[in-house]
C-alpha cells in the first residue's frame, strides 16, 4: 500500500469511522439480540413480575390484587413450614455437597492416572449425570423399594433379619435415601470433569520440585495438588451449594415431600404454594426470600474465598 | 350494416344475462296453500352448526368419550364436540390447566370440577362454572334419577351447579380376604351386614398379625380413612360446615384417634411406614386380612385374585352409628358447564347424555371410573358382577364428605396425611396427646386461612 494509500486510510473521514463503528455496534448487537430477548423474556421479565407478584394476591383465574407485605409477614409468623422447610434444605445442602466435593475429587484423582482404559472409566462415571432426573428418581424407587428392592434384599441377606429401612416411605430414613441417590448423580458428574480439568492443569513442576523436596504421594497431593485446585473447589462448592438449595425433583418424584414432612424441601414448598395451592403471589414472596438468602450465602462463600482460594496467575 | 356492437348493447346485454342467472338462483316459488309440504318445515332455516370444547381427564384412553360423542351426534346432527384431554401426571395437576386455561380464555364448555377434589366451590367463587338450575327446570329433568347424595354434592349455596359423574362411599370398608377368617374357623360375616363390631375389628387386627409373615389390619393415613375413623366412633374430622376440626373438642373424635394409635404405635401390629409397598397387592398375596379401603377396592381386589386357595374377596362394613348411618364418606364427581358459555342449552344435554343411564354406564364398564351415582346403573352394575349389591346400603345411608369452607382441599388433605404420619408412626413414636396436638392444629390452621 502506497504512502498516499495509507494516509488516505487513516486520514479517512471521522464519519467513515463513526459509520463502522455504528456498523459493528449493530453486528454486535445483533448477535446479542437473541440472548439479550432471551434473558429479558424468560428471565429478567419473569423475576420482576415475580418481584411484583410477591406483593400481591394472585390465584391465576382473577387479576392480581395488591397486599403490601402481607405475604411476607405471613411467611414469617404464620406459615408453619417455612422455617423446617429452609431448616431442611440447608440440612440437606450441608451433607450433599462435602461429601459430593470429596467424592468427585477423589474420582477426579483416580481418573487421572494414566493407566489402561481411563477413558472407559471416564465416561463409566459420567453416565449417572447423563440420565434424567425422573429416570433416575423412579430407578431409585424401585432399589429403595421396602418390600422388593436389592438394596434391603441385600441387607436382608447379610443381616439375616427382616429388619430393614423403609427408605422413601420411612420419616427416619426418606433423607438418607435422596442423600444417597444424589450422591450417585453428583460423584460422577460435571464437578468431577471440573476436578479433572484443574488437575490436569496443575503444573508438572511442581510435583518435580516437591519430589526434589523429598515429598511422598499424600505431601504432594496436600502442598501442590489441593492449592493449585483451590479455585476449582471454590467454584465447585458455590455452584454445589446453590445446586444442593434448590432441591426439588427427586423429592417432588421419589417422595412428594414425605412422609410426614421429611423431606419437604424449601423448592417444594414454593411449588406446592404456586402450583398446587394455586397462590402464586405467596410462593413469589417464598422465592425471594429464598433468593436474598442464597444471594447472602454465595455473597459471604466470595468473602471468605480470598482467604484460602489460591489463583496461580494473580497480581497482590 | 355493421357487426360492432356498442358499449350499450354489451352492457344491456350483460345485465339481460345477469338478471337470468340471478333468476335461476333465486328460491323455489312457495307451494300453493293447501299443498302437502308443511309450511314450517319449508320455511326454517338450515339448523346451525355448533362446536362444544370437551375438557377433561376421566375416560381418556379407554374410546367412552369418544362413544359419548358420537352417539351425541347421532342425535345432534349440527353439534360437534372437541374432545381435548387433560393429562397431568396425576388427577390433581388437571385442575392446574384448567384454570390456566380459563385465565386465558380458552376453557371448554363442558368441564369438570370435582368436589372430591375440593375444587368445585372454588372454581364456583371464582365465577368459572354455571349454575344449572334453569336449564334443567327447562329441560323438565328429574333430578331423583341420582342418588340423592350425590346430587346433594352438587349444590352450593342452593344453586345446582353439575349432575353426577362418578361416585363411592369412599374407605367404608375392610376389604377382607376371606381365607384366612375360613381357615380361623370363623363365620365369614354378612357383606352388607354392619355387624362387626370395633371391638371385634380390634380383636381380629391382632388375631391375623403374625410377625413377619402377616398383617391383620392395615389402615392408611389419607384423609379419606381418618374422615371415616372418626365417623365409626359417632364423629367427624371437621364440622359439617367446614370450619373446625374436631379431634380434639370432640371426645369421640380423640377416642379414634386413640385406637388407631393404640394400634399402631403401641401395639405396633399394624404396617409401619415402608412395611407395605401395595396394600392390594398385599391381599391378594395373603399378607394382609383387612384393609381398609372401599367398595372400589373390593370390586378390583376380586378381579386381582389369581390363586383361590390363597385369597377369597370379602367385605366387611363398619357398624352403624348411633345416628343410623353407616359410617362412610360419600365422595363423587361432577360434570359442569362453563360460565358464559354460548349454547349452553346444547351443553346441557350432553351433560345428561354422558351423566344419565347409558353414559353413565359405560363410564363404569368402558370408562373404568366407579359411577355408583343412579340407582338404575347400580342395578346393571349388580346385573353384570353381583358383588356391585354389596356397594348399594352406603349409597343410600352413607354420610357426604366435609369439605373445607375455605376451598382449601388440597392443603387440608395434604395436612392430614403428614400429620397422621407422624403421629402413628411407630418407628418414631411421639407422645399421643402431642402428636394428636399437632394433627387438629395443622389442620385447624387451615380451616382458618382466607378462602383460596
Amino acid at each position: 500500500m502506497s504512502t498516499k494509500a495509507m494516509t488516505t486510510g487513516r486520514s479517512l473521514s471521522p464519519r467513515w469511522m463513526q459509520s463502522l463503528r455504528a456498523r459493528e455496534a449493530i453486528a454486535g448487537y445483533l448477535f446479542l439480540l437473541p440472548w439479550l430477548l432471551g434473558l429479558a423474556l424468560f428471565i429478567a421479565g419473569p423475576m420482576l413480575t415475580s418481584g411484583y407478584l410477591s406483593f400481591t394476591r394472585y390465584d391465576i383465574v382473577n387479576a392480581p390484587k395488591f397486599v403490601g407485605l402481607k405475604n411476607f409477614i405471613e411467611i414469617f409468623t404464620k406459615d408453619r413450614l417455612f422455617w423446617p422447610s429452609l431448616l431442611l434444605t440447608f440440612r440437606y445442602a450441608l451433607i450433599v455437597v462435602p461429601l459430593s466435593l470429596v467424592g468427585a475429587l477423589a474420582a477426579a484423582v483416580l481418573l487421572n492416572q494414566a493407566l489402561r482404559g481411563t477413558t472407559w472409566f471416564r465416561t463409566f462415571f459420567f453416565l449417572p449425570h447423563l440420565t434424567p432426573i425422573v429416570a433416575a428418581a423412579v430407578l431409585w424407587g424401585w432399589i429403595f423399594n421396602p418390600e422388593v428392592g436389592p438394596i434391603n434384599h441385600w441387607i436382608r441377606t447379610i443381616t439375616g433379619s427382616d429388619d430393614a429401612p423403609g427408605w422413601f416411605r420411612d420419616p427416619a430414613w426418606a433423607m438418607t435415601g435422596l442423600i444417597i441417590m444424589a450422591m450417585w448423580g453428583a460423584i460422577g458428574g460435571n464437578t468431577m470433569l471440573i476436578f479433572l480439568a484443574g488437575l490436569q492443569g496443575v503444573p508438572q513442576e511442581l510435583y518435580d520440585a516437591a519430589v526434589v523436596d523429598g515429598a511422598g504421594l499424600w505431601a504432594k497431593f496436600r502442598n501442590v495438588t489441593i492449592p493449585m485446585l483451590t479455585p476449582t473447589i471454590f467454584f465447585n462448592m458455590v455452584l454445589g451449594i446453590i445446586g444442593a438449595l434448590k432441591v426439588f425433583a427427586a423429592a417432588f418424584i421419589a417422595t412428594a415431600g414425605g412422609p410426614a414432612y421429611a423431606t419437604w424441601f424449601y423448592a417444594l414448598h414454593i411449588y406446592t404454594r404456586a402450583f398446587e395451592y394455586f397462590e402464586m403471589g405467596y410462593a413469589s414472596a417464598l422465592a425471594w426470600i429464598f433468593f436474598f438468602v442464597l444471594f447472602v450465602f454465595t455473597y459471604v462463600q466470595f468473602r471468605q474465598s480470598r482467604r484460602w482460594v489460591y489463583y496461580a496467575g494473580e497480581v497482590d | 350494416m355493421t357487426n360492432r356492437i356498442s358499449r350499450r348493447s354489451f352492457l344491456q346485454g350483460t345485465l339481460a344475462a345477469s338478471v337470468g342467472v340471478l333468476a335461476a338462483c333465486a328460491a323455489p316459488a312457495a307451494p300453493q296453500t293447501g299443498s302437502s309440504v308443511d309450511e314450517d318445515e319449508a320455511a326454517a332455516p338450515a339448523m346451525e352448526a355448533i362446536n362444544l370444547r370437551w375438557d377433561t381427564f376421566r375416560g381418556i384412553g379407554s374410546g367412552w368419550n369418544e362413544e359419548r360423542i358420537d352417539t351425541f351426534r347421532e342425535m345432534h346432527s349440527n353439534v360437534t364436540i372437541e374432545l381435548r384431554p387433560l393429562a397431568g401426571s396425576g388427577q390433581q395437576d388437571n385442575y392446574a390447566k384448567m384454570y390456566a386455561a380459563q385465565a386465558a380464555g380458552d376453557l371448554g364448555e363442558v368441564i369438570a370440577f370435582d368436589p372430591s377434589h375440593y375444587h368445585f366451590w372454588r372454581a364456583i367463587n371464582k365465577n368459572i362454572i354455571m349454575s344449572i338450575d334453569e336449564l334443567v327446570a327447562t329441560d323438565g329433568t328429574d333430578l331423583g334419577e341420582w342418588f340423592e347424595h350425590f346430587m346433594s354434592l352438587q349444590y352450593y349455596q342452593g344453586q345446582l351447579y353439575g349432575l353426577p359423574s362418578w361416585g363411592w362411599a369412599g374407605f367404608d370398608t375392610l376389604v377382607t380376604n376371606a381365607v384366612h377368617l375360613e381357615e380361623a374357623g370363623i363365620d365369614l360375616p354378612d357383606p352388607t351386614g354392619h355387624d362387626v363390631s370395633i371391638d371385634t375389628i380390634n380383636e381380629w387386627a391382632h388375631a391375623f398379625y403374625s410377625e413377619g409373615e402377616r398383617f391383620g389390619l392395615n389402615i392408611s393415613h389419607n384423609e379419606a380413612t381418618i374422615v371415616v375413623l372418626c365417623r365409626l366412633f359417632n364423629s367427624s374430622l371437621i364440622n359439617e360446615e367446614g370450619t373446625k376440626c374436631l379431634l380434639l373438642d370432640d371426645p369421640n373424635a380423640t377416642e379414634a384417634m386413640r385406637w388407631a394409635y393404640r394400634l399402631g404405635v403401641e401395639d405396633k401390629i399394624l404396617p409401619a411406614p415402608g412395611d407395605i409397598d401395595n396394600a392390594g397387592g398385599a391381599l391378594t398375596a395373603g399378607l394382609l386380612t383387612m384393609n381398609w379401603c372401599g367398595s372400589l377396592c373390593v370390586r378390583n381386589f376380586k378381579n386381582a385374585i389369581e390363586d383361590d386357595s390363597i385369597a377369597k374377596a370379602w367385605q366387611i362394613l363398619f357398624p352403624t352409628r348411633e345416628d343410623g348411618r353407616f359410617p362412610s364418606q360419600l365422595r363423587g364427581g361432577t360434570w359442569n358447564i362453563r360460565q358464559g358459555a354460548e349454547n349452553a342449552d346444547i351443553a346441557y344435554q350432553f351433560l345428561l347424555h354422558i351423566a344419565g343411564h347409558d353414559g353413565s354406564l359405560s363410564f363404569n364398564l368402558v370408562g373404568g371410573n366407579f359411577a355408583m351415582v343412579r340407582p338404575d346403573v347400580a342395578q346393571s352394575l349388580v346385573g353384570n358382577d353381583p358383588i356391585h349389591e354389596w356397594f348399594i346400603p352406603s349409597l343410600e345411608n352413607g354420610i357426604p364428605a366435609h369439605a373445607p369452607a375455605n376451598s382449601r382441599g388440597r392443603e387440608y388433605t395434604s395436612a392430614v396425611q403428614q400429620w397422621t404420619d407422624l403421629l402413628l408412626d411407630p418407628n418414631q413414636p411421639v407422645a399421643f396427646e402431642e402428636g394428636l396436638q399437632d394433627l387438629h392444629d395443622n389442620i385447624q390452621a387451615i380451616l382458618d386461612k382466607d378462602p383460596a
